[in-house]
């Protein structure tokens, strides 16, 4: 019975192998568990033996990373590679002169393209996060921000844009200016004021939904 | 702030929130439902594990919809739906030819395998023949009310 279904432990371990654990140890923890499965299996309740089999695999599977405080871990390689993108976007923006591929970044930081992308959207959530806390003069985001430009004043009371404006952080209405007023493209926004391409795109999504809301505009209209 | 605080998304969805995602049926798009998967479940304040599972269920729930049709020339439409108690999520084939013999019982054992899986890690599931096509959908019980 254990020699029929090692196939299946073999498959179940595969299923988890985007979670960052070598395909080993995930076959080994399957296979320990299919074995459990053939002694605790009673034939008399019926119950198909591969379902009965694949339950406890996966329990056992998901125990494994459990007990190895896999989420924690996964919520930290998460943010680290974020953190990671931002300098690895720099680097390829330097290095090919232009916005790098999702591909190219997920080459650079050794992920796969989803992992990257997963990365990304958490980091939106992250980024988010951190700018409602940004009021706080301790926010370490608020003492990088660059200075306020007085020519500013005279876009903002012509964009009808001025309380909703002066609400952003210094930084963020620099951006909004050099983007909107000066033409620069993002790239050149990120050399300019030292960050990455993805950082600036990602200030300037949050600043322009900032925005909308304040003078009441959909984003979706 | 914690940690885990940072990483949870802002917006939320609440009940009666409804997304559709509909794809060219093919394996290596699978991704897209997982990708989408994963910002919903956070959206719905599930914690890490529950993501990861609910992760690998869309994927199998795709397979489910796929097996015992030829996908060559279909599309893959998933549906989220939010309540207070789930987030139950269907996927539907449609426009793809009947499977040939052979590849449906290779589309048989696939499904029986994907079943298994689904039990393991959603609160409920199923699949049913709709109109010529396979509708697979599956339930995943949230532990509390919106974060």
């Amino acid at each position: 019975m254990i020699t029929d279904n090692l196939g299946l432990a073999h498959q179940l371990a595969r299923r988890f192998l985007h979670r960052g654990e070598p395909l080993e140890d995930l076959v080994q923890v399957a296979s320990v568990a299919l074995v459990k499965s053939v002694d605790r299996f009673d034939p008399d309740r019926g119950v198909d033996f591969a379902a009965f089999a694949t339950r406890t695999i996966i329990g056992e599977l998901k125990r494994h990373f459990r007990d190895k405080g896999w989420a924690v871990r996964a919520s930290r390689r998460v943010q680290e590679l974020y953190l990671e993108l931002g300098h690895a976007t720099s680097t390829l923006v330097q290095q090919l002169g232009r916005s790098p591929t999702v591909a190219e970044l997920a080459q650079m930081t050794g992920s796969s393209e989803e992992a990257v992308l997963e990365a990304i959207e958490a980091g939106q959530g992250y980024r988010a996060a951190s700018i409602d806390a940004s009021e706080n003069e301790d926010d370490p985001l608020s003492a990088r921000m660059g200075e306020r430009d007085a020519r500013f004043d005279s876009v903002e009371e012509r964009a009808l844009l001025a309380p909703a404006l002066a609400r952003l952080p210094a930084r963020e209405q620099s951006i909004l200016r050099m983007r909107f007023v000066q033409g620069l493209t993002q790239s050149e926004i990120a050399v300019t004021i030292g960050v990455s391409q993805m950082h600036v795109s990602r200030l300037l999504a949050a600043s322009l939904n900032e925005l909308r809301q304040h003078i009441g505009n959909d984003p979706s209209d | 702030m914690n940690e885990e605080g940072d990483l949870a998304g802002t917006d939320t969805l609440g009940d009666g929130d409804c997304v559709v995602l509909t794809f060219p049926a093919r394996g290596d798009l699978v991704v897209l439902a997982r990708l989408v998967a994963s910002a919903i479940s956070t959206r719905v304040g599930f914690d890490i594990e529950e993501l990861e599972d609910l992760r690998l269920a869309v994927g199998e729930l795709c397979l489910l919809a796929l097996s015992g049709s030829d996908a060559r020339h279909g599309d893959l439409q998933l549906e989220f739906t939010v309540s207070p108690e789930a987030l139950d999520i269907s996927c539907t084939l449609g426009g793809a030819a009947p499977a040939t013999a052979s590849q449906s019982n290779d589309g048989d054992e696939a499904a029986e395998l994907s079943e298994q899986i689904l039990a393991a890690l959603v609160d409920e599931h199923g699949s049913e023949q709709e109109d010529g096509a396979v509708r697979a959908w599956l339930r995943k019980r949230r532990k509390g009310p919106l974060p």
